[in-house]
Order: C-alpha cells, then sequence, then structure tokens
C-alpha cells in the first residue's frame, strides 16, 4: 500500500515527458527567457525604469518556470512506440485471476 | 529535461545566465549617458577656529575649523535608470609643512540624494519620505534632485589635525566631490579629465583661503563663565 | 546512486570529478585575489552602515592596488581592525599625510558618529595596511542566501528536508 503510494506520487513528481517534448522544453526555455531578458532591458531602458526592469524579468521567468516544469500535455503527444521483443512469440493469453486477457 | 527537477534546475541556470547578461548590460548602459555636471559656485562665507575635545572625557584641548560655505551645482545628469544614489560631499584640502600638495584631507559636508528608486531604503523619518516620494512625481527618476544651492551651509563636520593645530593654516581650499552609486555595475567618482561622455568636474575647487587666528582667549573664557 | 559504490571506477571518476570542481573555484578565488593583491575580492555587505548605498546581502567586488593614485577620501573601503575578525565596510572621511603612514579616519553614510569608536583601544586612524580593498563594483542581494543560512539555522534544516525529498522520491 505504502510502496503504491509512494509510487504514485513519484510519477506526479517525475513529471515525465517524450523525447518529442524534451526538444520543445529545451527550445521553449531558450526562447522564452532570451525574449524575457531582452524586453525587460529595453523597457527599463527606454522608460529609465530600474524597477519595471526587475518586475518584468522575475515575472517573466516565473512564467517561463510554469510553461516548462509541470508535464504539460503538449510535452507527451510522441510517445516512443516499443517494438515488439524479437524471437519470442507474443502470448496468445495470460490468466490472471481466472479472466482472461488478451 | 526528461523529469520535472531537471526542468526546474535548467531552467534556472539559464535565468542566472540571462540575469547576469542583463545585469552586464544595465551596467554598461551607464557609458550612453553623458554626465555634464557642473558647479557655478563654491566659496566660503565664514570661518572660526576655535578649541574644544574631541570626547567630552578627553583632557586634550584640539583647535577646531568651523567652516560655512556657499555651493551651486548642477548634478542633474548623473541621475540615470541605474542611479541608485548621488553622495556629494565637500572637502577641506590644505598641505603639510614643506609641500606643495594637499596632503590634508577631511569632509566638512556631505548628502546622500537617493533615486526615487531607492527613497524606500533611505534613512530618513516618515514624514519625510512620504515629502521626498511625493517629489518625484511618480516619475521613476528624477534628475532635479541634482540641482544643489545651498546658501550660507553649516559644516557638517568640524574639521583637526592629529597634531591639534589648525589656526591660521594657509592655503586651504574647498572641494566638492561626488560618488555615483549604481544599482548594479562600478562606483564612479567625479573625474579630473573628461572621458568619452563623461565630463570632467570643472570648478569644484574654491579659491585658496587662510583660516583664521584662533580665537581670543578671553573671549573663549566668557564663553566657559556663561556655561558654568 | 548506492550502485556506484559498486563499481571503484566509477566512484573514483565521481570523486575527481567532485575534486576538480573544488579546486577551479578555489584557484578562481585565489587569482582573483592575486589580481585584485586583495585577501577578500569580494565581500558580502553584512551590516546596514552604509544603507542606502549597500544594504545587507549585496556582493562588492575589491580592489587593493593603487596604480593611478593613492586610497584617499571619498572612496568606500573594507577594512580589518586588530583584534576583530569581521571586516568592515565604511567610507573614508579623512586622511591626513600620504603613503603607508597617512592616517584615515572612516564613517558609515548610515552612522551619525565616525569610526573611532570600532578601532582598537587607544587607535584613532587607520593606515594603509589595515584596507584589504577599496570598493569598485557593486551587484546587489546576490549574497543574501549566505546571511538567510546562517541567521535562521531552521532554513538549512528546510533545504536538507527537500533535499531528502527529491531523493526519495527521484527514481533510478
Amino acid at each position: 500500500m505504502a510502496e503504491q503510494l509512494l509510487d504514485q506520487a513519484r510519477d506526479i513528481f517525475e513529471g515525465q515527458i517524450d523525447f518529442e517534448g524534451q526538444k520543445l522544453a529545451e527550445l521553449l526555455v531558450n526562447i522564452a527567457l532570451s525574449l524575457v531578458g531582452a524586453l525587460a532591458l529595453f523597457a527599463g531602458y527606454f522608460l529609465q525604469d530600474i524597477k519595471l526592469a526587475v518586475y518584468l524579468g522575475l515575472g517573466g521567468t516565473a512564467a517561463t518556470f510554469l510553461l516548462v516544469v509541470p508535464p504539460w500535455p503538449f510535452f507527451n503527444k510522441n510517445p516512443v512506440k516499443w517494438l515488439p521483443v524479437a524471437g519470442v512469440a507474443p502470448p496468445t493469453n495470460i490468466v490472471v485471476d481466472e479472466k482472461m486477457f488478451r | 529535461m526528461y523529469s520535472s527537477v531537471v526542468r526546474l534546475q535548467n531552467t534556472f541556470g539559464f535565468f542566472t545566465t540571462v540575469a547576469f547578461v542583463v545585469a552586464s548590460l544595465v551596467s554598461l548602459s551607464d557609458f550612453l549617458s553623458a554626465r555634464t555636471p557642473t558647479v557655478d559656485l563654491l566659496k566660503t562665507t565664514s570661518l572660526q577656529v576655535v578649541k574644544g575635545r574631541p570626547h567630552y572625557y578627553s583632557s586634550k584641548k584640539e583647535e577646531y575649523a568651523i567652516i560655512k560655505f556657499s555651493l551651486d551645482a548642477d548634478l542633474s545628469s548623473l541621475f540615470t535608470w541605474n542611479t541608485k544614489q548621488v553622495f556629494v560631499y565637500v572637502t577641506a584640502e590644505w598641505p603639510s609643512l614643506g609641500s606643495q600638495n594637499n596632503t590634508n584631507q577631511a569632509v566638512i559636508w556631505d548628502k546622500i540624494i537617493t533615486a526615487p528608486s531607492s527613497d524606500h531604503l533611505a534613512n530618513i523619518g516618515p514624514i519625510e519620505r512620504k515629502r521626498l516620494k511625493k517629489s518625484a512625481g511618480g516619475k521613476p527618476i528624477d534628475p532635479s534632485r541634482g540641482k544643489l544651492q545651498l546658501k550660507n551651509q553649516r559644516y557638517k563636520y568640524q574639521i583637526t589635525h592629529p597634531s591639534g593645530r589648525i589656526a591660521s593654516q594657509e592655503d586651504v581650499v574647498l572641494k566638492l566631490h561626488y560618488n555615483v552609486q549604481p544599482w548594479v555595475g562600478i562606483l564612479t567618482w567625479n573625474q579630473e579629465q573628461t572621458w568619452g561622455k563623461w565630463q570632467a568636474l570643472k570648478g569644484a575647487a574654491s579659491k585658496k583661503f587662510a583660516l583664521p587666528a584662533l580665537k581670543k582667549k578671553d573671549e573663549g573664557k566668557k564663553n566657559k563663565t556663561t556655561r558654568t | 546512486m548506492l550502485s556506484s559504490l559498486g563499481s571503484p571506477r566509477q566512484a573514483a571518476a565521481q570523486l575527481m570529478n567532485f575534486g576538480l570542481i573544488l579546486s577551479t573555484a578555489f584557484m578562481m578565488w585565489k587569482g582573483l585575489s592575486v589580481i585584485t593583491d586583495s585577501p577578500s575580492p569580494i565581500v558580502v555587505v553584512l551590516s546596514g552602515s552604509m544603507e542606502p548605498a549597500f544594504q545587507r546581502g549585496d556582493l562588492l567586488l575589491l580592489w587593493n592596488r593603487n596604480v593611478i593614485e593613492e586610497t584617499s577620501v571619498g572612496e568606500i573601503v573594507v577594512y580589518n581592525v586588530q583584534g576583530k575578525d569581521i571586516p568592515i565596510v565604511h567610507r573614508i572621511i579623512r586622511k591626513f599625510g600620504t603613503g603607508p603612514e597617512a592616517k584615515l579616519l572612516t564613517k558609515g553614510d548610515n552612522n551619525p558618529a565616525d569610526d573611532t569608536e570600532l578601532y582598537a583601544a587607544g587607535q584613532d586612524y587607520l593606515n594603509r595596511k589595515d584596507i584589504i580593498g577599496s570598493v569598485v563594483g557593486y551587484i546587489p542581494f546576490v549574497g543574501y542566501v549566505t546571511i538567510m543560512l546562517s541567521e535562521h539555522p531552521w532554513m538549512k534544516t528546510a533545504m536538507l528536508g527537500i533535499m531528502g525529498l527529491v531523493v526519495v522520491l527521484q527514481r533510478e
């Protein structure tokens, strides 16, 4: 029971995403944070407002964290399709608890 | 990037890189804005030398110079988005015996001019703070605070010399200095030479003057009797 | 994590890697120390005596060479007092004489009085050798973590707890 709960907690905590999703996440982090930095710099410089720059930078960074850290569904659109195990004929039926699975 | 922890670490890592680059560019932006500080007037208005004690429990008596001055300066161009405060100070400088250089320097007056972005950090009372914030009128920077007009300003620090003697000292000058404290980057002081868009601070020194002799003894006695 | 104990080669490689990171950091610190000629080229502000210029937790970059001119009035210096461990960051307000024997007096911008009271008994002025560097660069807030950890011990416990949780929840 405890083991199962821990396993579930691990699943949620791990937040695994597929390979395409990992590529996308990397790209998103780089683009989003660079944009936020540039925006903060230019807005701050042209409006001569350092506080605005800090708030823009921190706010944008928080938004980026929210965008990439959780395993959003769009990071899991291309699940890996495993090949069937070669050489071993797939079992035709499995009996578990007197029920038949196919 | 397969798990949340790794994504958190990588994102934070890149955030520190971006923050460092942006901070560097902010500090470099200082060099883009011109600095044209001017001093229109700096002169002494009253000079006095009295005897006193460094601490109330000290048995040693020293001579103290008490200087009042007038100042008219415009440091408004020092205030940009990266200016946290400007520290303005007036020094008295005089040579030692047998030396041509001003080997003695002492601050007689200073002032912290905060930018609106650092008003909340200034060490002042709530009423004064409110007045200061109101004076900025909601603007992120307020260069008008850099306009200094002081008339017959009283010294903030009475000055002496380790030898205890300062009366009748000749060739004393007052000099205006400033120190720009940025939000991030290098600290800068007033310059002797123009450097890129930053102009030298000219006319920052007063005319040479001599401190008066010590106040007459009977005058001092009179003061003493009135005090006791 | 524990599996690395099984293969000594992997454990040794990890140890070497860790040692490399530590020695790189140490060399960079010492290199900076040589360039700036200061025993401690980067300091964290611990007191509010220079407010509003420096807050607690701000990072200061020091420079301890007199290439162009001597350390003089108006500079913000970090100095050590004999018999006290904690370096102090204050501004020089008086200087009498020149060279290594010049008498220097300091004061915190936010303090009403000068530092005579902070100096060692019988010491009225600082000398150049008491100074470990003049402040030339400023980075706000970055050093605040060290202050938080040293002043609020529960934060260390909380950090250890979070780390432990991450280890438990992470799959090999």
